[in-house]
């Protein structure tokens, strides 16, 4: 391959520009409202609500210079200001001078506005703050007034009960299923028992079950058990959500893993069990990872099976809950969702990045020989 | 060797979050409520709520309200409330759930808390951004809260209509709810259970809506006045718009439930065109949307919104704004567009450091048809029991009291329905006034999509609406549309 570029003369070929091209778009428009949203996060709440994030960067902007008083007499028609003539609908949009140097601006209606001279320079947004990283962290202070009129001062619930409790929920939902899939793909995979097909297909068959048509059922059945709002009632339906893709993953992988291998070991009178610990775990580690990372993201991620089986009650409540919470009853706060989300991204981007030479090298897994 | 490495820190990582795990998970095992036993269809003896009272309206006077002491709870026939604050519910504890998160929810939990520590009732709050979705799979599958607070009367109708509530008038004295609720605020709470019409609950706090919000500073700067009639409104509107501004600031976008602040103007039109009656027969789907009525509602207001003159951003931008960032041109200076007509929670979106009376103050929507008096357009929240345990019924018979929301009058953000709230508990001005406008008022309604059954009231009403007003379906589609999506059990 990389002999085969060099020959091309590397990155200048048609082909390679195309390709490389269409990558940077692609990787561009990806990444694009990321950066807003993180340039967002840092800029204070009235700015967000006013102008958009690309503000920041230098451009040229019209700020006043000066303000003149209305031309007098009729202001119906076509008027003279500064040498430009327009109407009073034009002069609200903006009328550049004749020179070409002003803006002149029609501020407020026909009656009682003014006119603004403004002159283009260049500028940039330079109001930052951490406010809403320190709102989102540490929780919001809410002031309320007491019928006596002095007013107290509230804190509100902070994240980090938050990301404890996501995280709690998050690893064990990652690993058990993991634990359990390895085992029962190696079975599937190695050891030959009556009614391993019909078994096998039924786990493909339960992949394409919508967890929500479980969602009351198994509510149903949390509350019998008292298992409602407990960690070990989500841990157990994250990994019954989980489990049928990730035995159909890991199956795929282990049952590629080469046979001599395995037959060697039970020759030297090695157990199913010894093999599974000392061969195939070792072995899958890039599927076991890319799997991982998948069940990681989407535990992480998950709203609704926390919503239905956790609740929102604040000693409780996951990551995502909070910060849907967080932008208050009527979503008067929305501008914290900004900083909210990078908070909740930290986590999955290092266990995404930490993980993923092997997500590459697991998703590849079966497709080359060697 | 590093995949070892890794391995080995995967399984030490379970082993220790499953230690850690256990521990956290063992004490939110003990709220678990012991619910299970969901409502039974209630049996339902007391039954004569459609009966012949008449609305005593007789507030209370003086200093102490039934729902301040035992004596006080007592006299007005509020037994469990009585015995709770005698003590006799000591460590007993009561679960609300609803729609109030955040700042809402630190009120929701301050409101309670002097009844806490009187009563030793605990009294524990869960408020859900996705109320509307979680309620319906709790309710299915037995493990919901013991009370629950409903912004949407339409809703609680399908739980009531399942069996699913307890009939508050067993819990709460008839006679007591005849006296501090008006009228039509029972009305609003009758619904059909499997055994014939309840009382689905008792109303907690409410909003009034027909209200117009305007920048007083530069609105008194440009010598316009405040209209008290609808004409005078529409000289006002015509004014603003011959000095070379747009009248009004309008925004529906709000995400899932885009298009409501189109339906409240479809209702506050139909209070002011046609009668009462026909309001009612419209939520209950016996006057259709494809009626002159219902049309003359919607034209009324539309030939506001289609005129570019009137509307800041022009009709295209009414679908694309978020109904909070609506009003934020108005404070802009000079504002940008003059008025707005949004509830009282409004407020909390207009940016801060601006004061009421100073920067912005509002009025009331004027009537169009002096024969139909002075509507006001409402909402609220009503609370709903799904048992009837002691404690539960002593909550609700408190919040049946104007000492039930006393707290959160005093902080601000809600109005009391009931009828022994004081005007000088308000501590809010904004809500003082927006009280005394419904003091005033002579037809009170509630917000019809939110009684409408949910496809309806949530979704094709709210969904026509935007489509209208986008250009992507004129009138005679829309309403047509809506009255096919009514469900036919109705």
């Amino acid at each position: 391959m990389a002999l085969a570029t060099r020959k091309k003369r590397g990155p200048f070929n048609p082909s390679a520009i195309i390709v490389n091209g269409t990558l940077l778009l692609l990787v561009l428009a990806w990444v694009i409202p990321t950066i807003g949203l993180l340039i967002s996060s840092f800029r204070p709440r009235f700015d967000i609500q006013t102008s958009g994030w690309w503000t920041v960067f230098p451009h040229r902007e019209y700020v006043p210079v000066e303000t003149i008083p209305l031309p007098e007499g009729d202001r119906t028609g076509v008027m003279e200001i500064r040498g430009a003539s327009a109407t009073f609908e034009q002069f609200r949009q903006g009328i550049t001078s004749p020179d070409g140097q002003y803006k002149i601006v029609w501020k407020g209606n026909r009656r009682l506005g003014t006119i603004e001279i403004q002159e283009q320079v260049w500028t940039w947004g330079s109001a930052w703050t951490l406010e809403n990283y320190e709102q989102v962290l540490q929780g919001k202070t809410f002031e309320i007034k007491r019928p006596d009129g002095t007013v107290e001062v509230v804190p509100g619930d902070d994240l980090v009960n938050a990301f404890i409790n996501s995280l709690v929920v998050t690893i064990p939902s990652t690993v058990i299923p993991i634990l359990i899939a390895a085992f029962a793909a190696y079975g599937f995979a190695w050891m030959r028992f009556p009614g391993r097909r019909v078994f096998f297909i039924m786990v493909v068959a339960l992949l394409v079950v919508p967890l929500q048509i479980a969602l009351v059922p198994i509510l149903t059945d949390y509350v019998r058990l008292n298992l409602n709002g407990t960690f070990l009632g989500v841990w157990l339906a994250h990994t019954g959500f989980g489990l049928s893709l990730a035995t159909y993953l890991l199956y795929s992988y282990i049952s590629q893993l080469p046979r001599e291998v395995l037959e060697s070991a039970f020759i030297d009178g090695a157990s199913h069990f010894t093999i599974f610990t000392r061969l195939i775990l070792p072995l899958s580690v890039p599927a076991l990872a890319s799997f991982a990372i998948f069940q990681f993201l989407w535990v992480w991620n998950d709203y609704l099976v926390a919503l239905i089986f956790i609740g929102s009650k604040p000693d409780v409540q996951v990551l995502t809950m909070r910060i849907a919470d967080m932008v208050g009853s009527r979503g008067n706060d929305w501008h914290l969702l900004t900083a909210g989300a990078f908070v909740s991204m930290v986590l999955p981007l290092i266990v995404f990045f930490s993980l993923q030479r092997y997500f590459v090298r697991g998703l590849l897994s079966g497709s080359v020989k060697g | 060797m590093k995949r070892y490495l890794i391995l080995t820190c995967l399984i030490a990582a379970v082993a220790i979050l499953a230690a850690c795990g256990g521990q956290a998970s063992t004490p939110t095992a003990a709220p678990a409520q012991p619910t299970a036993v969901p409502a039974q269809p209630t049996a339902v003896p007391a039954q004569p709520t459609a009966a012949p009272a008449q609305p005593t309206a007789a507030p209370s006077t003086g200093d102490t309200t039934a729902g301040a002491s035992a004596e006080a709870a007592r006299a007005a026939g509020l037994t469990a409330l009585a015995d709770a604050y005698d003590g006799k519910l000591k460590g007993q504890v009561v679960t609300i759930t609803g729609t109030q998160t955040d700042e809402d929810a630190v009120k929701f939990n301050k409101n309670f808390e002097d009844f806490e520590k009187a009563t030793g009732i605990d009294v524990q709050y869960e408020g859900s951004k996705e109320f509307e979705g979680a309620i319906t799979a709790r309710f299915a599958a037995g493990d919901v809260a013991d009370i629950v607070d409903f912004p949407q009367p339409g809703l609680l109708a399908n739980f009531v209509k399942q069996g699913k509530i307890i009939n508050a008038a067993d819990l709460v004295p008839m006679d007591w709810l005849e006296k501090n609720y008006n009228q039509s605020w029972l009305d609003m709470a009758t619904m059909p259970a499997p055994n014939g019409d309840i009382q689905a609950g008792v109303w907690h706090r409410n909003s009034a809506k027909s209200l117009v919000w305007y920048p007083k500073k530069a609105f008194d700067a440009a010598g316009y006045k405040v209209p008290t009639t609808w004409d005078e409104l529409m000289a006002l509107q015509d004014q603003i718009a011959a000095d070379g501004d747009t009248p009004w600031c309008i925004g529906i976008e709000s995400g899932a439930a885009t298009g409501w602040p189109a339906t409240d103007w479809t209702e506050d039109m139909m209070l002011r065109t046609t009668s009462p009656e026909n309001y009612d027969k419209w939520v209950r789907g016996e006057l259709k949307f494809d009626s002159p009525e219902v049309r003359k509602a919607i034209q009324t207001f539309a030939d506001i919104w289609d005129n570019d003159q009137m509307v800041y951003g022009g009709r295209a931008k009414i679908v694309s704004t978020f109904f909070g960032d609506a009003p934020a041109p108005m404070f802009e200076d000079p504002p940008k567009c003059w008025l707005h007509r949004q509830a009282n929670f409004i407020t909390s979106f207009f940016p801060q450091g601006k004061k009421f009376g100073e920067d912005y103050d509002f009025f009331y929507l004027p009537g169009i048809d002096p024969q139909y008096g002075k509507p006001v357009l409402v909402a609220g929240d009503i609370m709903a029991a799904t048992n009837d345990k002691p404690a539960t019924e002593a909550v609700m018979q408190y919040m049946s009291t104007g000492e039930g929301v006393k707290w959160w009058l005093g902080a601000g953000g809600a109005l009391g329905p009931q009828n022994d709230v004081q005007l000088d508990w308000y501590g809010d001005p904004v809500e003082r006034k927006v009280a005394e406008i419904l003091k005033d008022a002579t037809v009170v309604r509630f917000d019809a999509s939110d009684l409408m059954p949910g496809a309806v009231g949530a979704g094709s009403f709210w969904k026509g609406m935007t489509d209208l007003f986008s250009g992507s379906a004129d009138l005679d589609t829309v309403v047509k549309e809506i009255d096919a999506s009514w469900p036919a059990s109705q």
